[in-house]
């Protein structure tokens, strides 16, 4: 297990006492690291510019909607986690719910869905940013 | 396996495939004989009698580690349940078609290029003597597994009681073609509406599944089916008639959706819809192809099979000879 101890990173219980070239110690260095790296929680960066702000109000916005008719076709029990990442297989969608949901997307944003897009949606996430898209390609 | 390896020398071949490899505490499955040409068999099972916690466990380790990986990012206890017993399903069901010379443990599966799951026929130094053809279908309450040997399956299941949240005629407008809109436009009664659709759903969901190209290989729109007396004159206005098979209508210049396929439509114990599809045998002849046979079993797996067919648990709508 690595650990971080002040400004030295100190590796106990393995014999990699004798690290000889830089490219062995990077290469433990990332097979140490990567275990606790995904147990670290993601520090996402505030968005310098004032554009970008907008942008990421109108996705959360866009995504709030999206969860929303998500929760309401999947009639998802109180306290079902559910975020952006959530896979609509893993939600318990049928191929019924996920063309309701698909549906009710297009009346809520006023697009138009192709079933190939729609084929490919696998989060919702997905859902949003495909959304995102054809709300902008869709309104030119 | 490991536990059959002995420090002395490896088993024969020949006695890995006679050994039944028991790597749990569960017992054996009883062998199933292959479903002739015509034939769809059906198994299913129903989640809800599954309480006993260490079965469910059983159930989890015959699962592939890549699936056990799948049902750890499900949320919630009973959708896992679900997905668990929809893989053992699949497993053990074609398990019974190797006569149980396969464990259902060692299956591997594969999608065709659009997705549609297959089953290897080599699995190590085994070889899966028949071409099983499979589908899968499932709803909280149900999940079913259809079974042919050569020929492409395509099944789906539904709630009877089943109510879309959106209105009907705006998802037929949306996704079904203007005969089966009108169609369903006809029925006033909105409990019959809701029951006319969830049959047509079924059946194009199923006719999707059964060509493997996925939704949009098969765009709902571009095709129809229709119930056609089998006197040869279309009588909308009596959809409750048993007397009337399934058609199914697809544009003249569609290469990819092909019409010899028949159908079959049954209620399940009382409760749900089963569409089935399969592809025609071309060798038959008139009326006598648009007929298939299926076999229908309700399992709960290791513990308790129970033939189906015949018994009011499986109610003809149409399609069945």
């Amino acid at each position: 297990m690595a650990s971080l101890a002040g400004t030295t990173i100190s590796i106990s219980s393995r014999p990699w006492q004798s690290l000889q070239a830089a490219k062995e110690f990077s290469s433990v260095k990332s097979i140490s690291f990567s275990s606790i790296r995904k147990s670290l929680p993601v520090i996402r960066l505030r968005p310098a510019s004032s554009r970008l702000q907008i942008c990421c109000a109108a996705k959360s916005e866009t995504l709030e909607k999206v969860l929303k008719i998500v929760k309401k076709q999947l009639a998802l029990p109180e306290g079902t986690a559910i975020t952006a990442e959530s896979k609509f297989s893993e939600l318990g969608a049928d191929s019924l719910d996920t063309v309701e949901i698909v549906m009710g997307l297009e009346e809520a944003f006023g697009i138009s869905v192709e079933e190939e897009s729609a084929q490919k949606i696998v989060t919702v996430k997905d859902a949003a940013n495909l959304i995102e898209e054809l709300v902008k390609s869709q309104s030119c | 396996m490991r536990r059959l390896l002995r420090g002395d020398m490896l088993p024969l071949l020949s006695n890995l495939v006679s050994r039944r490899l028991v790597i749990s505490s569960l017992p054996s499955l009883p062998p199933a004989p292959l479903p002739s040409r015509r034939e769809a068999h059906l198994w299913y099972v129903v989640p809800n009698e599954l309480e006993d916690a260490s079965l469910l466990q059983d159930y989890r380790e015959l699962l592939s580690p890549c699936e056990k990986e799948n049902i750890l990012s499900i949320k919630g206890e009973a959708l896992k349940k679900c997905a668990i017993l929809s893989r053992v399903l699949v497993r053990t069901t074609l398990s019974r078609y190797t006569d149980c010379k396969v464990n259902p443990r060692l299956f591997k599966f594969r999608k065709n290029r659009f997705g549609k799951p297959e089953v290897e026929r080599q699995i190590g130094a085994l070889w899966v003597s028949s071409s099983l053809q499979f589908n899968i279908s499932h709803t909280s309450s149900m999940i079913a597994c259809g079974i042919t040997v050569d020929v492409p399956i395509g099944i789906d299941i539904e709630e009877k009681q089943r109510k879309p949240v959106n209105n009907i005629l705006s998802l037929a407008h949306r996704y079904f073609s203007p005969y089966e809109v009108q169609y369903l436009a006809s029925f006033m009664d909105p409990e019959t509406q809701q029951s006319e659709f969830l049959r047509l759903w079924t059946l194009k969901e199923a006719y999707v599944k059964a060509l493997g190209r996925g939704f949009s290989g098969a765009p709902f729109r571009d095709f129809t089916i229709r119930f056609e007396k089998s006197t040869d004159s279309v009588v909308p206005e009596q959809p409750k008639s048993e007397e009337f098979r399934i058609m199914i209508d697809t544009a003249f210049d569609s290469e990819n959706l092909t019409a010899n396929w028949q159908f079959a439509l049954v209620e399940l114990g009382g409760s749900h819809l089963a569409a089935i599809c399969m592809e025609k045998d071309e060798n038959m002849s008139g009326t006598e192809q648009d007929f298939l046979k299926l076999k229908v079993w309700k399992t709960l797996p290791y513990v308790e099979d129970k033939c189906m067919s015949e018994t009011d648990a499986v109610k003809n709508i149409s399609g069945l000879s």
